[in-house]
């Protein structure tokens, strides 16, 4: 969210961190700082490695080099649910909700990650909670019901409200607003808000231009696993090789 | 070395390799492990004893007719225990399969009666080699399944059905935009893998008496030839069922015929330690 | 507004008939039953026990083991060894089994777990395996092939529980316990957590959940059941064979637990109580009894492949409750 200039704290802090699969560089030395309280937008074409990045920061893939910090830790080789406790939240490019189970269980899923840190009352999570779903547009849903009930966006939702709920210190956003209209679209942004209120660094995997540049404060910009250009907006979209990128110039169509 | 032991252990270890080679076979086409696949292989037997016994015809017409009677067999299980379960979860066909399972191995007791019975050898006598005593029928055993096994990687990498069978083995769907009947390919699959299992139950009869629960027993060792060599790897099958029967073999012999079975899933158990897509077997990435 | 955990709901009539007369039946069943069927009911409690250890690993964890008849033998044969060897006394028996077939999944849990999905399958074949094989030839332990027989019957402050009706009146309270366990492991953390997992695995990993370890304690509150269930046997029957505790018997608990339906006790009480009276039902055919019980299992499963609770369940919201279906909050 774009807003205030007052002094950021770093959460999330990526060195030189590589990926190679066989052959394949999926990712080249990506380096990223995320602060608390910042959206910051991460952008490229099918296949850059976005979501590889991803799966790097969450853990799912190990790294081949480099080092991963979160708040002055190296998690680099901790395992995904250690790293989750520490405070990385995510959701996936399709929701990967409990399926088999009611909205409440997927919802207490985010808290009982919360409550493996820190135990809290049950009235103060119950408040966070109808906050959470009022801001999803998910006020008048029954807990009860399976989450078949919902509809795809709702489900995208109340994956975000699952993970918000998680208390973390990253929120890594893969695609929220993907297939969704621009009713959904709306929801999404007012969860990233609450999650810059809370001082959680966002990372915003989108290919919805115009929500990208309307919400990130800076964003990069990958193309074949490498990072063209990192900046704010207006830099990134003045950028030729960006443009090239997208617009199709030599053999990076 | 002892050779007698080698020879025999080949010997079971290549109809291991029959039966595994089977499942593979189905679980390339439909992605489920059918755990009545020892049962294939125990009618295939139990055929081939009426042609043989009942019947007086020659051993190695009985063996092919035999092997054509459990072409239909397989057929039929597909279309009764396979297929009206296609769209259920992989749990559901496996229960079936177990309930057809023993169903079968209760009907061949009620068609052929619990007695232990047997068939001619495709081949008498023994071998003397340096001392070693070789039974004929082992060899005889090596040299069919190894054309067996000639045939069906002929008949899958060049001819016309063999095509079919793969491609709907690799996309059912996209198969049946370009014109692939589903049923008869996956119904082909399952006959050629009750086809060649049951040649095996032929082979073993005159070596261990036929018995309806001979199915249960070859299926387990199978299965386990199967995860040593690399699921769902025909190559894997065919290595995997010739550790087996070594093992076995050697097993039995040096160690204990008691734990004979044991020791084999002990060999099962660490090779997926060390080498969890077993030998042949690629690993599987889950996609994130 | 709603409330984050779930409150008592209140309990609505329909409920409360079906519970009296559950335990109605429950009371009728020694009053109306020949020893011959008590024996048989008593089983079945036993099995179910068994299956409801399925329907933890299965049901809420998603992972497929067929080596529960293995850990119901560890079970049995712990007992008998307490009993017949140690001197302990019956409940003291009980908890070795229940504890230390739990303590054994657990660690078998930490080096199976390390396969995943199909390939923890396969090694519990092997593990059924070779269980079946150490009890058929550790002598020690076991008896061998003879078995180990005279296990004395239950017997707290003096009182020995010898005949039918009173091992009723044991084994039914245990098996309630352990339904209300689930129950409330269901609603736990600890119980989202096995969900979590069978969903996605990485998902849950995203969610902080410790794959290895939550399957561990999921395969080790499986092996408590089956050692409950192994102790009670034990009790029951006074002998133990090898013959017993076989891959077969554990193909029948995910039989059981598939045709009940594996997404709540509900469905693995069904199921037991099906197939036990399946095999009852079909014994005077005598020689057709297998035939027509392995066609049946196929059958049933083709009907619905489900389970009966969640063909059930499929009707009921198909046809009875109307589908409402959420819009968008303005």
């Amino acid at each position: 969210m774009k807003s205030t200039s007052k002094r950021k704290k770093l959460i999330l802090q990526l060195s030189d961190v590589c990926k190679r699969f066989g052959g394949v560089v999926a990712a080249d030395q990506i380096t990223l700082e995320l602060y608390g309280g910042e959206t910051f937008g991460l952008i490229g074409p099918n296949g850059a490695g976005k979501t590889t990045l991803l799966n790097l920061i969450t853990g799912i893939y190990a790294s081949s080099s480099g080092t991963i910090t979160l708040n002055g830790k190296n998690i680099t080789k901790l395992p995904t649910h250690k790293r989750a406790r520490l405070g990385i939240a995510r959701t996936f490019q399709h929701p990967r909700l409990l399926d088999g189970c009611d909205i409440r269980t997927n919802i207490l899923m985010g808290v009982d990650l919360a409550n493996k840190r820190k135990r809290k009352g049950e009235a103060e999570v119950r408040k966070e909670m109808e906050m959470l779903l009022e801001r999803a547009g998910l006020q008048n849903v029954n807990l009860e019901d399976s989450i078949e009930k919902l509809s795809y966006g709702q489900q995208k939702m109340l994956e975000i409200v699952r993970a918000l709920l998680s208390e973390p210190k990253v929120l890594l956003l893969d695609e929220p607003a993907a297939g969704l209209n621009e009713k959904e679209m709306e929801y999404i942004v007012r969860l990233i808000q609450v999650a810059v209120e809370k001082e959680i660094a966002v990372l915003l995997i989108e290919h919805a231009m115009d929500l990208v540049m309307g919400i990130c404060d800076r964003l990069t910009v990958l193309n074949f696993g490498h990072q063209i250009t990192t900046g704010t907006p207006e830099e990134v979209q003045a950028n030729e090789e960006v443009i090239a990128a997208y617009l199709g110039g030599g053999s990076n169509a | 070395m002892n050779i007698q032991l080698l020879v025999s252990g080949i010997s079971m270890g290549v109809v291991y390799g029959l039966i595994a080679m089977g499942m593979v076979l189905i679980f390339r086409s439909v992605g489920i492990m059918n755990f009545a696949q020892g049962e294939f292989l125990m009618f295939g037997g139990y055929f081939c004893y009426t042609c043989n016994q009942i019947l007086h015809i020659p051993i190695i017409p009985s063996l092919i007719l035999a092997s054509l009677m459990m072409g239909a067999v397989g057929v039929l299980f597909m279309r009764t225990s396979y297929w009206p379960l296609r769209k259920a979860q992989t749990k559901a066909i496996i229960v079936s399969a177990m309930g057809a399972s023993i169903a079968l191995k209760e009907g061949a007791r009620l068609i052929w009666g619990a007695i232990p019975v047997s068939v001619d050898k495709v081949a008498d006598g023994n071998v003397n080699l340096s001392g070693a005593v070789i039974q004929w029928q082992n060899v005889a055993i090596i040299g069919i399944a190894a054309v067996l096994m000639v045939l069906v990687y002929l008949l899958l990498e060049k001819t016309f059905i063999g095509n079919i069978m793969q491609a709907t083995a690799q996309d059912q769907y996209m198969s049946s935009l370009v014109g692939v009947p589903v049923i008869v390919s996956i119904g082909l699959t399952f006959g050629v893998s009750a086809m060649i299992t049951g040649i095996g139950g032929g082979l073993l009869a005159p070596i261990f008496f036929l018995n309806n629960t001979m199915g249960t027993v070859a299926g387990a060792k199978a299965f386990a030839a199967i995860v040593i060599g690399g699921f769902g790897s025909v190559p894997g099958a065919i290595i995997g069922g010739l550790i087996v029967g070594l093992v076995e073999a050697f097993g039995g012999a040096y160690i204990s015929t008691t734990y004979q079975l044991v020791l084999i899933y002990v060999a099962l158990v660490l090779v997926l330690m060390v080498r969890p897509q077993g030998i042949f077997g690629e690993k599987i990435q889950e996609k994130a | 507004m709603q409330s984050v955990k779930t409150k008592m709901k209140s309990i609505s009539v329909p409920k409360l008939f079906l519970a009296v007369g559950v335990i109605l039946a429950c009371l009728a069943v020694p009053a109306l039953s020949s020893s011959y069927m008590l024996r048989v009911f008593n089983m079945a409690m036993i099995a179910y026990l068994c299956v409801l250890s399925v329907y933890v690993l299965l049901g809420m964890c998603g992972q497929n083991s067929f080596a529960q008849a293995g850990l119901w033998g560890v079970g049995a044969y712990l007992t008998a060894n307490a009993v017949l060897k140690l001197g302990c006394s019956s409940l003291t028996a009980f908890t070795i089994s229940v504890l230390g077939t739990a303590l054994f999944a657990f660690i078998l849990g930490f080096a199976f777990f390390r396969l995943r999905q199909y390939y923890f399958t396969f090694a519990s074949v092997g593990l059924m395996t070779i269980l079946n094989g150490l009890f058929m030839n550790w002598t020690e332990f076991t008896g061998g092939a003879l078995g180990l027989s005279n296990i004395p019957a239950f017997t707290i402050g003096g009182f020995v529980l010898e005949s039918e009706v009173w091992k009723y009146v044991m084994i039914l309270p245990i098996c309630v316990i352990a339904s209300l366990l689930m129950k409330v492991l269901f609603r736990s953390s600890m119980g989202r957590s096995f969900m979590a997992i069978r969903d996605n695995e990485m998902a849950a990993n995203c969610l902080g959940v410790n794959s290895l370890l939550t399957k561990s304690i999921a395969f080790a509150i499986s092996g408590a059941l089956c050692g409950a269930a192994g102790a009670l046997y034990a009790f029951l029957s006074g002998y133990l064979s090898y013959q017993s505790f076989t891959y077969q018997q554990s193909t029948m608990y995910l039989i059981m637990i598939m045709l009940g339906g594996t997404a709540s006790p509900t469905g693995a009480i069904i199921g037991t109580l099906i197939i036990s009276l399946l095999q009852e039902w079909v014994r005077p055919l005598q020689n057709y009894m297998q035939l027509i019980y392995g066609a049946g299992i196929m059958i049933l499963m083709i009907v619905q492949p489900e389970g009966i609770l969640g063909g059930g369940k499929a009707f009921y919201e198909k046809h009875i409750k109307k589908k409402k279906a959420y819009t968008p909050a303005e």
